[in-house]
């Protein structure tokens, strides 16, 4: 058996497969639309990992496939293969190759994060107060000394329950960095817009904290992401991202929804996820 | 009138009733108490006496712990062994038995009972999932089911991995049996009540609502169900049947090897077993140790987890981080004892089917064993949202990135094994090769979830169902699946049926892929984990129809498998000695064993896996004296 020369056949085998599983992986996990700051950054790391994905799957996959082809059994042929133990060079080559790898990922992993919890204040940065509790949402905002104004609408979500629906709604100024301060009342939750691609879990008797930047106008929802009990699934809200002048009426002013200006309107705003895959 | 005594001698019939007899006396003693005491009855305190009583109970009735009762009166009792006197030879499968063949095949039976339940459960919420909106059950009773499912299926893998390590170490290193064999059936009889107990959890007051992570404050406050209790004392007991499995299985390896089998002689799944119960043996306790504090917390109000506890004697108040932290010192590690014994099976069994050595032994000895370590260091990777101190979660993504590298030289050495080999595709070939594409579908997906800034979109999310669900049966359910095909010949001396088998796995395999490749496609479009109902604007409808339907395909493929091997052993075909010719000592001897494994000690004269050396073998019979 000429080994290199089906290495060599197998290896070349792995780029176009790479290309098409990457390719398959941007189609069918397509993230969701990035309405934060932090998202685009993330998304960039994401994408890192999906072609390694397709690379790693693809090295794995062509190399054990062409090898079952190759190296199958032929018929009448009762002997066995050839007496190879190992490689001790190949052994190093992906053990150290893989540690390089992984130390960039956990470099960049470290910056990115460093990043993403920045303690540090920014000039124009909102504060806001977020209270959970089985199976609903509070926020407030206490440099503003005011809550959020209630939903007046009805609700927007479709799958929920009407019973216990939230009807607070979290309106956030577009492109301000938002620092949540968050607490629950009752047991563990998790705040997770999968648009801004961030999550925080909120913990009785603490304070944890969750910073991003909405960038994108639009009706997003909140989830919680953290089993809370009976309805865990119906503890949502819906976000509003609205232009500065919005968040003055609607926030600042607190004027009704009815009063404030058209482009603050549910139906001016585009709603994510935009189902319309 | 025969049939009831048979009945009446079974082990498991006298564990059933001891758990029973055990619940009884101690929700009366408890009640006895309170009442004495003029105190108000507390149905909390009397579930936990009656459960922590049931489990003697049943231990106690089934005669387990009979012989060490003797033993602490000075009664000296022999080791009993063979067929039972007077009774048929099967219900010695159905008793205390001391034999670690019979013991590991009431694993590996028990284990498939345990996963059957397990997947019942899984379909139900998978129908109700089918579509959005409410089906047929309620948000609670869906609650129940999916942490039911997750802690039944737990229970079914650790009883699937005793199962392989009881029955195959010993023959393998040439043992007539465990060290301790009576500690080798305890550690079986103490997981049947742990396994009860659970799953009476999900029907004694009102079930339980928690994932099988139990998190406080939510297994905790106030008003959260009785099942809670439940499912927390059978997760504990259970944990007796690891660390006292581990012990004897450590020492069995370290002081039962036939002549001449040195560490690096020994066929890998020893390795692999090694690795596993270095980690049952080290982390147990500390769930163990969480989930009596969570108890306290329920019963007594001690306020571990308890941010507002208060005892006016200045306490400090609880943490409910804290919990996290216990329970995955232990549980991410034992993710790794799920899936090491599943990666040794796929070690072991690829170079029979390839015709050549393993690619490069030692590298993948020592990458059990390295994963193992690695696996101690990184349980605060689940804890990434959590809200712990951030300087923590950098040395956590670290470790957790290194878990690749031991991960990456088996898979590689898997490829290197194949290569140049004469490769036949037999059914237990087939689900180890199922096993390697699963378990690479796992393993990729799993960086992305250890770099932090990815993880915050992915956490919680059905990306990481879809992960684990990779890992779990790439490492477990198909290497598990493999073995009993690979070894039903020596077990039962029938041969399986191969065209069933081979459909088994061609519909459990694609149907595999489908269900987790969806399962993370909902999860990065913005499924949360754990829900009951999903919003139809995120565009998963379709998916996940796809995930119910590959279910139900996963399950229907698992019933063809036991009707296999149910009906194969009623055939009158014989299988050869050696039906694989595999170079391993159990298949140079006919099948089934005997009591002892081998009429004659064989010594180690070669490499395991030295395939394609004319005239190599790796034992031979050691020659009697005087030969």
């Amino acid at each position: 058996m000429n080994y290199k020369r089906h290495l060599v056949i197998a290896s070349a085998l792995v780029v176009p497969v790479t290309v098409i599983a990457y390719f398959l992986i941007a189609i069918s996990y397509k993230l969701p639309f990035q309405g934060s700051a932090e998202a685009v950054k993330i998304d960039v790391m994401m994408q890192a990992h999906f072609v390694l994905i397709a690379f790693l799957f693809s090295l794995v996959a062509v190399l054990m496939l062409y090898g079952l082809v190759v190296f199958r059994r032929r018929e009448g042929d009762d002997g066995d293969g050839d007496h190879i133990h190992g490689n001790t060079t190949l052994e190093i080559l992906w053990t150290v190759v893989p540690l390089i790898l992984v130390i960039g990922f956990g470099i960049w992993g470290v910056n990115l994060l460093n990043e993403l919890t920045d303690a540090e204040a920014k000039p124009n940065q909102l504060l806001v107060h977020v209270q959970g509790q089985r199976w609903s949402w509070n926020f407030s905002y206490p440099e503003l000394g005011v809550n959020a104004p209630a939903n007046e609408r009805a609700m927007v979500r479709e799958v929920d329950d009407p019973n216990d629906s939230n009807n607070i709604d979290l309106i956030l100024p577009v492109n301000r960095p938002i620092v949540l301060e968050m607490v629950s009342i009752d047991v563990l939750h998790s705040f997770w817009v999968p648009e801004f691609r961030v999550k925080q879990d909120l913990v009785p008797g603490q304070t944890t904290y969750l910073r991003f930047t909405p960038t994108a106008v639009g009706n997003y929802k909140l989830g919680c992401a953290e089993i809370c009990g009976g309805r865990h699934a119906y503890m949502m809200a819906t976000v509003r991202v609205v232009s500065e002048a919005c968040f003055d009426q609607l926030v600042v002013q607190q004027l009704p929804l009815a009063e404030a200006d058209a482009s603050c309107q549910y139906e001016a705003m585009p709603n994510y996820p935009d189902s319309a895959k | 009138m025969r049939q009831l005594r048979i009945l009446f001698s079974l082990g498991i019939v006298w564990a059933l009733i001891g758990q029973a007899a055990g619940a009884a006396a101690g929700l009366f003693l408890v009640r006895a108490i309170r009442a004495a005491a003029n105190l108000p009855p507390s149905a909390e305190a009397e579930l936990v006496i009656a459960a922590m009583f049931s489990v003697f109970g049943s231990l106690l009735f089934s005669g387990v712990l009979t012989d060490w009762l003797k033993w602490c009166v000075g009664i000296e009792t022999p080791l009993r062994h063979g067929d039972p006197d007077g009774l048929p030879a099967w219900t010695r499968y159905f008793s205390v038995d001391y034999n670690h063949k019979v013991i590991g095949i009431q694993y590996g039976v028990t284990s498939i009972i345990v996963l059957l339940v397990g997947g019942i459960l899984a379909i139900i919420f998978r129908l109700e999932l089918s579509w959005p909106g409410e089906q047929f059950l309620t948000p609670e009773s869906y609650n129940t089911i999916f942490s039911a499912h997750g802690i039944i299926m737990i229970a079914s893998i650790l009883l699937g991995v005793g199962a392989m390590v009881n029955y195959l170490v010993p023959m393998m290193i040439g043992a007539s049996d465990m060290a301790f064999p009576r500690l080798n059936a305890f550690s079986y009889w103490i997981a049947i009540p742990s396994a009860i107990l659970i799953m009476a959890g999900m029907v004694i007051g009102d079930g339980w609502e928690t994932g099988w992570v139990g998190y406080p404050p939510l297994s905790t406050i106030d008003g959260s169900p009785l099942g809670t209790q439940l499912f927390i004392l059978g997760f504990y007991f259970n944990g007796f049947s690891s660390i006292a499995g581990a012990i004897n299985l450590l020492v069995t390896v370290m002081i039962m090897r036939a002549k001449g089998m040195s560490l690096w002689r020994m066929p890998i799944f020893v390795w692999a077993a090694i690795a596993t119960s270095l980690i049952q043996f080290t982390a147990t306790q500390t769930v163990g140790a969480a989930q009596l504090m969570v108890t306290t917390q329920r019963v007594l109000k001690l306020g571990f987890f308890d941010p507002t506890f208060s005892n006016g004697l200045g306490w400090p108040a609880g943490d409910p981080i804290l919990y996290q932290h216990l329970f995955w010192f232990y549980s991410h590690p034992v993710v790794y004892v799920f899936v090491l014994p599943g990666l040794g099976i796929i070690s072991e069994l690829l170079p029979v089917y390839s015709r050549k050595p393993l690619f490069g032994y030692k590298w993948v000895a020592l990458s059990s064993l390295g994963i193992a370590l690695v696996g101690f260091l990184v349980w605060a990777h689940h804890m990434f949202t959590s809200g712990m101190a951030d300087v923590l979660r950098i040395p956590f993504m670290l470790a957790t990135l290194l878990v690749a590298i031991p991960t990456g030289v088996k898979f590689f050495s898997w490829v290197g094994t194949i290569w140049g080999g004469k490769v036949t595709f037999e059914t237990p070939m087939l689900f180890v090769l199922g096993a390697i594409s699963v378990f690479l579908i796992g393993g990729l997906t799993g960086p992305i979830l250890g770099t932090i800034p990815t993880d915050l979109h992915l956490h919680d999310s059905y990306w990481v169902v879809g992960h684990f669900h990779a890992t779990m049966f790439g490492g477990f359910v198909f290497p598990f699946f493999a073995a009993i095909y690979y070894w039903y010949p020596k077990i039962t001396g029938h041969m399986y049926n191969e065209r069933l088998g081979k459909i088994h796995f061609w519909l459990m395999t694609p149907g595999f892929w489908l269900m987790s490749l969806g399962q993370m496609q909902v999860g990065i479009w913005g499924m949360r984990r754990r829900i009951y109902d999903y919003d139809p604007a995120l565009g998963i409808e379709f998916t996940h129809a796809l995930i119910t339907l590959s279910a139900l395909i996963i399950g229907w493929s698992v019933l063809i498998m036991i009707y296999n091997l149910i009906t194969s052993s009623r055939t009158e075909r014989v299988a050869a000695i050696n039906p694989w010719g595999s170079r391993s000592p159990e298949w140079q001897v006919p099948s089934p064993l005997p009591e002892f494994n081998y009429y004659r000690p064989f010594e180690v004269v070669g490499e395991p896996y030295d395939y394609g050396v004319p005239g190599s073998v790796y034992v031979r019979d050691v020659p009697a004296a005087g030969d």
